[in-house]
């Protein structure tokens, strides 16, 4: 082997390769699932699906020139509590939904409410308001703070941050989100933690209690957002904020 | 089927590492890379029957695992640099030194990354298939869906355009 052969070698060895998942469970419970229900959940289940349309048609939307929510899913990302796809085309959602958040509590209260130990981000200051939504299993808690450093006013909520947490374990795929190809999807670590970064033009954004096919608690369009895992929880930073800001919001989550 | 799937998981523990990072190096995407070596060991499972019994095991496996990667690659945009995703996955705390990396300084590292970057596609991948991924022949023309004989050229070729990139062919 040449010397430039063995540089080579030794460079494929120095190179930190994205972490391996371990695929074992995953292709352990496809091949003992029934073989229609064998393929990666790329696609949405049909009557999700259909539950889609059925909202976006009783939001007085115009269903019939938005044969995009049957596209094609071009990427798939997943965490625990929260599937993210990306489509050809973002249906079109007509009108912007008010935020709907629970009941207003205070952090303490929350803390006896919630079947978890909430997590703040100490980078972003005190929140100016806390909800306490029962929506999820284990319960769901909303932080909303205020423009301020790096966290500029978000247009239609007016805020500068938006933290939600919940239990991801007790709903794997709580949280839904569906992004056009206009906006920018990345899988990340932050501290060790898995994550997803989603950037640019604002994408679609849903909830799926385990107990329903299809729930509409909340159909609206999002702007940037964190998605992270930390131990059980599946916690949301969203606004107007950059990479950068959100990274270090995450990192500041005690 | 219990007995079948045990050993089979061995299998897929065994090779899902290499199955991941062949499938990243053509897609560049590590959710892409997961789905497809995901996918690939579903549809090596269902193919065992095809499989020829005493013919080596990794390179059938690459083979589909790199056609399930390049059904995922779309368009140049998604096209990230080894260096880029090597830069922004590291986190400062984990940058601990490993034994080659004595061998290998780190401007060294970055110039002959670079270099590799500049190689022409087909290049580029036989060059990170046989040397950064550690494959075999056999194995890198699996991936590639390619004769040996290619792969041995290119691979020529590509040393070649690497001495020249770096300044190391004599005059």
């Amino acid at each position: 082997m040449s010397e430039l052969e063995q540089r080579l070698a030794a460079l494929g060895r120095e190179l930190d390769w994205p972490e391996t998942p371990n695929l074992v469970p995953v292709v352990r419970r496809r091949l003992t699932a029934p073989a229609r229900q064998r393929r990666r959940p790329v696609l949405l289940r049909r009557s999700f699906a259909i539950a889609i349309a059925a909202l976006l048609l009783l939001a007085g939307g115009v269903f019939a020139a938005v044969p995009s929510v049957r596209d094609a899913v071009l990427e798939f990302f997943g965490l625990q509590g929260a599937t993210v796809e990306r489509r050809a085309e973002l249906p079109r959602v007509p009108t912007s939904r008010p935020l709907d958040l629970g009941a207003r509590t205070t952090l303490d209260r929350a803390r006896k409410s919630l079947g978890f130990e909430p997590l703040v981000p100490g980078a972003a200051g005190r929140p100016v308001a806390v909800f306490v939504s029962t929506r999820a299993p284990g319960g769901e808690l909303s932080l909303t703070y205020g423009p301020g450093a790096g966290m500029p006013s978000t247009e239609g909520t007016g805020l500068g941050l938006l933290v939600g947490e919940f239990r991801g374990d007790l709903a794997p795929e709580y949280l839904g989100k569906i992004t056009g190809q206009a906006t920018r999807v990345e899988r990340l670590r932050v501290d060790g933690n898995r994550a997803i970064w989603i950037e640019g033009a604002p994408h679609l954004f849903f909830y799926r209690p385990p107990d329903a096919d299809f729930a509409d608690s909340e159909l609206r369009l999002a702007h940037n957002v964190l998605l992270l895992e930390r131990g059980n929880l599946l916690v949301r930073l969203e606004g107007a904020f950059d990479r950068q800001r959100a990274l270090e919001l995450g990192r500041s989550l005690r | 089927m219990g007995g079948d799937l045990d050993a089979y998981e061995e299998i897929v523990r065994r090779h899902q590492a290499i199955a991941f990072r062949t499938a990243w190096m053509i897609t560049r995407s590590a959710a892409d890379a997961e789905e497809a070596a995901q996918d690939a060991f579903v549809k090596a499972h269902g193919a065992l029957a095809r499989f020829r019994e005493g013919s080596p095991f990794r390179p059938w496996l690459l083979a589909i695992v790199a056609n399930e990667a390049r059904n995922r690659v779309r368009g140049a945009g998604r096209h990230v640099r080894i260096a880029q995703r090597v830069v922004e996955e590291r986190r400062p705390d984990d940058a601990v030194p490993s034994p080659e990396a004595a061998l290998l300084g780190s401007e060294q590292r970055d110039e002959l990354l670079a270099a590799i970057e500049r190689l022409p596609g087909p290049a580029r991948e036989a060059i990170s298939c046989r040397y950064l991924l550690d494959l075999s022949e056999e194995e890198t023309a699996a991936a590639l869906d390619c004769p040996r004989g290619t792969v041995k050229s290119r691979v020529s070729r590509a040393l070649e355009r690497l001495r020249l990139e770096l300044g190391e062919v004599e005059a």
